[in-house]
């Protein structure tokens, strides 16, 4: 009986064999982008992929692929260069993944930093990720994690505001900006203490220098909040806690701001499709730059080409498309994984 | 009574098999000589009153929807398969023993069925004829639906919308609770233990005079399921110990009774109370959670049913379903809490010596308070009236046509009819009998339905996205297919069945980002065809002491979307995520002199886990095993020792992205039965 059983399992093993997967080389060489795809929240299956931008090769699910199929975690937030290495926020896995930005060899996990949202770095050494506290239905006071990127371990911590987002480290301080509340905190990175709190109209997610040094924040309606303020972005002074310019919108809703790479045009997501203003612009431009709507935007900082990644819902793969710099018809686009949300640029 | 006796050699060799069926073929070709003939009952002989039964008669005895399901496929576990599952769920008796394919977040976790590729709420979960699927979600965790106190289990793949209402679109799940009318007090206790803290105990009493048979059966059941996985890490395989992922409870508590009032009515009043608190397992990636959900039923059913002088029977029937699940996660609460109310009256009438048809109304009032629906109560009335013929033009030739025709909150849902035909095509000798079951011979069956979905409280009510006018979803079917029986119940009976079938469901509810504000709102978007075919051998032998059946089942299953719109964005002409190909399965079970050996073995193909087809979980073949001794005690009572265990070859797999399922595990059970 246990060899006709055994028979029987392994004709229809080979019945229904299963897809071939293939391995990939290498990542691409230099220059070439990181495209961060989430997946799905549960499933565990985010990744992050490889584009050669000279070359147009491209490596989908890196980590993966070069680290024995490892998984990479569940809800892949944000990537951040520094060191020599790549640190990747896994945001429902509690843990950031380092792994050597050369060949994405894993390089360690830094584990039990709680829902882990953005990275930034002041020196080879020093590294800051975005921290939230508390369950959907109450949001505590968010953290920023100071690690030691030698010893890739948390050293510190300093308590923020709620849901802080993405943060910027610019002239030995760090802007960060707190989307559940209405404020950013500013921290002295010698001292890791909040030295001041920006006070804007709704939840700031991104904080960004422009090249006179002033600072700019799109401020929309927080993540989990059901009021929805009309938003507005805001800019204020390098050593200033008011802005000195708001720019309202009509309704809530605007995100994913953005700056050249020569740090003179701004670029952000409203209303379905995306806009581009200048820095020394006092009003918001009317009509659009692109109109579609992505679920993340960047620009190449070599050659100014705008990545555009476009995510058709959580049960299917997300592709990004490729945009010349001064707008128009798109050059090409390429298939990744599921939810794409970011590009690093290596 | 799949409770059979070994011959000298304990092996199944095939050369003993195959001069089985050449002996069985020989005694047949000699001539009809054993087909035993049911008592002729003192009414008109009609198509309702015949019974091939050896029982007591009974005054009125319940005639169900399968009657006028004719051409279609069913799949029972008997009393016997259900005894080795008393203390489990009805995931775990369809997951082992069938080639079903249940989607399973792990042990005690959701588990739901695809049948026929469609999705988990398209299937339609009867309880004694009664539709026990949570209102809210449309689709019933068939973790929460221990064996304990169900009789039958049945099966039937295939739109039926017209026999059991809404949800029927790719098939429905028959529960019942028979009342057994043997004379005298039986009862059984049980105490199992098993791997990774699995303790649970169950009892059964009965008592029957000849005119009221009263049953209470209850059932405990608790696990760690701390059980170990692997996870694949930059730095190796590293080994884990699952968290959060305990049976803390789940008890199921079901006392009935059935009442012999005068000579032709009998009343029944039958409940179901289930309670279980889960601590859910949320995925190998996400750290931190402490997910915990508490699931709550109370079901209560009063119904009486009456003889009619003329050979037909009407019958009513009132039921009270609660149904609570209060879910938390770290602070996060969600509670909801549903009633419902319904009413059944149909009036059964014989058409002459060959017909009878069933006319039926029904009516259901639901009344929930769901968080998620905001403060106010939601209430939400349904209606149904059908109609179900069956015609016996000759005996070989037999007819059935039904039809339902439902009225939804928005309007009126599709009129669904139901034409189904079998014809034996040939038959080894001549049968004059009105009845058909295990009717040696081929038979050709087939059967075409349309179905429909009524649109879930949820799919209506929640907040944000509700969509109140939701259409009830559509669907349409058939099948076709051959069924050879050779032999005899009462020696050896070799049966095969090979079905093909094709159908489309249409207005399939998605939800996407149209709402307002970009909120998650559902729509009347897909149309998925689903096409395959199902192959089945089962073996019956009786040999002396010696009892054996062994059965073989096989299923191709594509399913693919067909056309969508431009917001759903998943692929067309894709197999659908969650939908095996090829699945399989083996089920042997011997029997001989107190002795119970039964292996079964089941086989899934890669399913891919997004509609990309591009993830997939690989291809999984598990094999279970029972062994179990009955001794006799004085005093007419007898011990059974049941040892069993599943995932035997100790298979690493995923049930589900990120949800390991458990390595190797044994159970225990010890039963005192009286008699």
């Amino acid at each position: 009986m246990k060899k006709t059983l055994l028979a029987l399992l392994s004709a229809a093993v080979l019945v229904g064999c299963n897809p071939d997967k293939e391995i990939g080389p290498a990542i691409p060489g230099s220059p070439g982008v990181f495209v961060l795809s989430e997946g799905q929240f549960g499933k565990g299956d985010g990744t992050v992929s490889a584009f050669g931008t000279g070359t147009k090769s491209l490596l989908v699910d890196a980590f993966g692929t070069i680290n024995g199929n490892a998984m990479l975690g569940d809800v892949v937030q944000d990537m951040g260069l520094a060191n020599g290495r790549g640190y990747i926020c896994v945001n429902a896995s509690n843990k950031v993944e380092v792994v050597d930005a050369g060949t994405f060899k894993s390089v360690a996990t830094i584990r039990n930093i709680r829902q882990p949202r953005y990275f930034a770095s002041t020196s080879s050494a020093r590294g800051y990720v975005t921290s939230w506290r508390g369950p959907y239905t109450s949001y505590q006071p968010g953290k920023v994690m100071v690690l030691d990127l030698n010893s890739n371990t948390v050293i510190d911590s300093i308590t923020v505001g709620r849901n802080p987002e993405q943060l910027l480290a610019v002239g030995g301080l760090l802007y960060v900006p707190n989307s559940y509340d209405n404020t950013i905190s500013v921290i002295d990175a010698a001292t890791n203490k909040v030295t001041a709190t920006v006070t804007v109209t709704a939840g700031p997610k991104t904080v960004v220098a422009d090249q006179t040094g002033n600072l700019w924040a799109l401020c929309s309606q927080p993540y989990g909040a059901t009021s929805t303020p009309p938003a507005s972005l805001v800019r204020f002074a390098a050593g200033s806690t008011t802005a000195s310019l708001t720019l309202p919108f009509a309704s809530s809703g605007a995100s994913q701001l953005r700056i050249s790479p020569d740090k003179t045009q701004l670029y952000y997501s409203y209303g379905g499709a995306e806009y581009r203003l200048s820095t020394s612009a006092t009003a918001l431009p009317t009509t659009p730059f692109i109109r579609r709507s992505f679920n993340g935007f960047g620009i190449d900082p070599r050659d100014g080409v705008i990545y555009a990644a476009v995510s058709t819902g959580y049960t299917t793969n997300g592709r990004f498309v490729r945009y010349p710099a001064a707008g128009g018809a798109a050059i090409d686009s390429f298939t990744v994984k599921v939810g794409p949300n970011g590009f690093v640029f290596y | 009574m799949s409770f059979f006796y070994l011959p000298k050699t304990r092996v199944f060799s095939p050369g003993r098999y195959w001069l089985g069926c050449a002996l069985a073929a020989a005694l047949l070709a000699t001539g009809p000589a054993a087909q035993a003939q049911a008592p002729r009952p003192a009414r008109p002989d009609t198509l309702l009153s015949r019974r091939q039964n050896r029982l007591p008669e009974a005054r009125v005895r319940a005639v169900r929807p399968e009657r006028f399901a004719v051409g279609s496929r069913r799949l029972e576990l008997d009393s016997a398969v259900l005894a080795q599952y008393r203390g489990s769920t009805v995931a775990d008796a369809l997951g082992a023993r069938s080639d079903l394919y249940i989607k399973n977040y792990g042990p005690g976790q959701l588990a739901t069925i695809s049948l026929r590729g469609t999705a988990a709420q398209h299937t339609a979960v009867l309880w004694n004829g009664l539709n026990i699927a949570l209102p809210t979600l449309g689709q019933n965790d068939l973790a929460l639906l221990p064996i304990s106190g169900n009789t039958q289990l049945a099966v039937q793949p295939g739109p039926a919308a017209a026999l059991y209402g809404s949800g029927a679109v790719g098939g429905a799940i028959v529960l019942r609770t028979e009342p057994d009318w043997r004379p005298g007090l039986r009862g059984t206790v049980q105490a199992d233990a098993g791997s990774f803290g699995l303790r649970g105990t169950s009892l059964e009493a009965r008592a029957a005079t000849p005119a009221l048979a009263v049953r209470v059966a209850a059932s405990y059941r608790e696990a760690q399921n701390n059980y170990p996985y692997y996870l694949q890490e930059p730095a190796g395989r590293v080994r884990y110990t699952l968290q959060n992922a305990a049976l803390r409870h789940q008890w199921s508590f079901s006392p009935d009774l059935a009442w012999r009032v005068g000579k032709a009515g009998e009343l029944t009043a039958t409940v179901w109370l289930t309670d279980a608190d889960r601590e859910i397992q949320s995925g190998t990636g996400v750290a931190g959670s402490n997910a915990r959900e508490i699931d709550q039923s109370r079901r209560l059913v009063l119904g009486y049913r009456r003889a009619t002088r003329r050979g037909g029977q009407w019958q009513v029937r009132g039921a009270w379903f609660e149904d609570i699940i209060n879910y938390s996660d770290q602070g996060a609460v969600s509670n909801s809490r549903v009633r419902t109310t319904q009413a059944q009256a149909e009036h059964t009438a014989a058409l002459g010596r060959r017909a009878s048809l069933r006319l039926g109304l029904e009516a259901q009032h639901f009344a929930a308070v769901v968080d998620g629906y905001g403060a106010e109560p939601i209430t939400e009335n349904r209606a149904a009236a059908f109609a179900l013929l069956r015609y016996d033009v000759r005996p070989t030739l037999r007819l059935s046509a039904n039809v339902r025709q439902a009225a939804l909150p928005a309007g009126l849902a599709p009129l669904t009819p139901t034409l189904g035909v079998e014809w034996d095509v040939f038959q080894p000798f001549g049968v004059d009998s009105l009845i058909q079951t295990d009717r040696p011979g081929l038979t050709f069956k087939a059967s075409a339905a349309r179905t429909y979905r009524a649109p879930t409280l949820n799919e209506r009510y929640w907040r944000p996205g509700g969509n109140p006018d939701l259409r009830a979803e559509s669907g349409q079917g058939y099948e076709v297919g051959l069924r050879h029986r050779v032999g005899r119940p009462a020696r050896l009976l070799l049966e095969t069945e090979l079905t093909f079938f094709n159908q489309l469901v249409d207005n399939w509810v998605q939800w996407l980002p149209l709402g307002p504000g970009g909120a998650y709102s559902p729509r009347n978007l897909r149309q998925v065809r689903s096409q395959g075919l199902e192959a089945s051998t089962a073996l019956r032998l009786r040999r002396g002491q010696y009892r054996a059946s062994a059965r073989l089942s096989y299923g191709y299953t594509q399913t693919q979307k067909t056309r969508g719109v431009a917001a759903d964005t998943d692929p067309v002409g894709l197999q659908l995520a969650y939908v095996p190909l090829h699945r399989a399965s083996l089920g042997t079970d011997h029997a001989w002199r107190g002795w119970l050996a039964s292996a079964t073995a089941t086989f899934s193909s890669y399913v891919y886990t997004d509609a990309s087809a591009d993830s997939f979980l690989p291809a999984v073949a598990l094999l279970g095993a029972t062994l179990g001794r009955t001794v006799a005690l004085p005093g007419r009572t007898s011990l059974t020792l049941l040892l069993q265990s599943t995932n035997l070859l100790d298979r690493r797999y995923q049930s589900y992205p990120a949800r390991p399922a458990p390595p190797r595990a044994y159970s225990v059970s010890l039963r005192f039965n009286y008699p």
